[in-house]
């Protein structure tokens, strides 16, 4: 009598799933429901699948605010991955994902944030805000690659604008000890620092500054670019000077 | 005179005979009925005895019923049935319900440490709560009921 009660209950359990409007989490291991500190421990394996996304780690830390359905953020650990409805996938060592914020932070070696044409990497940290458009990608070999720009550096900062559906960057910062370059359709850029501002339209390189246009090469310690006319103006300390190659090209 | 009297004694004997002829059959109708009584409830004793030992002959409590306290709530515990496996320990079985106002939490087999107010199954479980549903291949409950653990292949639903 009591396996059949067992197999009875066993199979009743076996038939929920999830519905429309549901969040299904799975995990082979278990979860902890921890009351006090309000989070659930979701432990090896963990899929968590609902309308608007779905998240894969090996361990999850799900923070509810009131009730145990109300999840408000999400921290994974170990090969996270997410992907939204809205083309965005992330992943990396860890994830951490404000819901009620939407702030996304992806750690660790090989970080990757895509979304549409957006592409961001990073072995440190990538942080985005969907609200207000802020960003950060932190680290070695940090990129920040569109289908119109192409920027590597160790710190790139900004923020982006949205614009008919399609995300532009409205500010920018990049930094590196070494060297910092920024690709654009006609432009390639090298410096130590850079900042950008859309308002403007001006990109200022400082340090090390060395500009390819075609088959033109300026090198400077500061240069001022124009965006929309792309005219540019290199200066230098006054022990160097700025120093412009031509290259002849057969006609 | 004398045929009055034998008249009478006639007339008494006739109506102690019918007398005793009715209080045979009222006292045999009567001693049937208290013996079949009788033998009913005994029977009926027998069988309910019969079937509890037909249940389960090691049992040791029927519905036993404890309560988790802790700061936030009230946490009861009850079932069909239990074994005393130590002094605190109770192996619960049976419909083992866990309830407050904010959870019910069903499982077939529960060991529960009524001195700790923990509580131990590797069964199937369903744990249900406004918005939430928790089926696991187990569970256990420590901190008085402040961390619950779902064991083995676990399935959450969140509904909002």
């Amino acid at each position: 009598m009591k396996y059949i009660i067992t197999i009875l209950i066993f199979f009743s359990f076996q038939t929920i799933g999830r519905e429309s409007g549901q969040t299904e989490i799975t995990t082979d291991d278990g979860i902890e429901v921890f009351n006090i500190e309000k989070y659930y421990l979701l432990k090896t394996n963990v899929k968590i699948i609902s309308d608007e996304y779905e998240l894969n780690a090996d361990l999850v830390k799900a923070y509810f605010n009131k009730d145990l359905y109300d999840i408000t953020r999400i921290f994974s650990d170990g090969n996270a991955t997410l992907n939204s409805s809205k083309g965005i996938r992330a992943s990396g060592e860890k994830i951490d994902f404000d819901i009620v914020n939407e702030d996304l932070q992806i750690f660790g070696k090989n970080s990757q944030f895509i979304n549409n044409k957006i592409n961001m990497f990073s072995d440190k940290e990538i942080k985005i805000n969907n609200i207000t458009g802020n960003f950060l990608i932190n680290g070695p070999n940090s990129r920040l690659k569109s289908d119109k720009i192409d920027i590597t550096g160790y710190f790139i900062k900004g923020k982006f604008s949205q614009i008919e559906n399609t995300n532009e960057v409205e500010l920018l910062y990049v930094e590196d000890k070494t060297q910092i370059n920024i690709k654009t359709e006609t432009l390639d850029m090298y410096a130590l620092k850079a900042d950008y501002d859309k308002k403007i339209n001006i990109i200022e390189l400082f340090d090390n500054v060395k500009i390819i246009r075609d088959n033109e090469l300026i090198v400077g310690d500061y240069a001022k670019i124009n965006t929309l006319t792309e005219s540019y103006k290199v200066t230098s300390k006054e022990s160097r000077k700025v120093k412009a190659l031509l290259d002849k090209t057969d006609e | 005179m004398y045929m009055t009297y034998y008249d009478l004694v006639v007339k008494l004997n006739s109506f102690l005979r019918i007398n005793k002829k009715t209080l045979l059959i009222l006292s045999i109708f009567l001693i049937t009925i208290f013996f079949s009584a009788i033998f009913y409830k005994k029977g009926d004793i027998d069988k309910k005895e019969e079937n509890f030992l037909s249940i389960d002959p090691k049992f040791d409590i029927v519905n036993p019923s404890f309560t988790i306290n802790n700061a936030k709530e009230k946490i009861s515990v009850t079932a069909n049935k239990g074994n005393f496996l130590n002094h605190n320990q109770i192996f619960l079985k049976n419909n083992v319900f866990f309830k407050s106002n904010n959870f019910t939490l069903l499982s077939d087999e529960v060991t529960y440490d009524k001195k700790n107010q923990t509580a131990l199954s590797n069964s199937p479980s369903k744990f249900e709560s406004e918005g939430t549903e928790i089926i696991s291949e187990g569970f256990s409950i420590t901190e008085k009921g402040d961390i619950i653990l779902f064991n083995g292949k676990t399935t959450l639903i969140l509904k909002q």
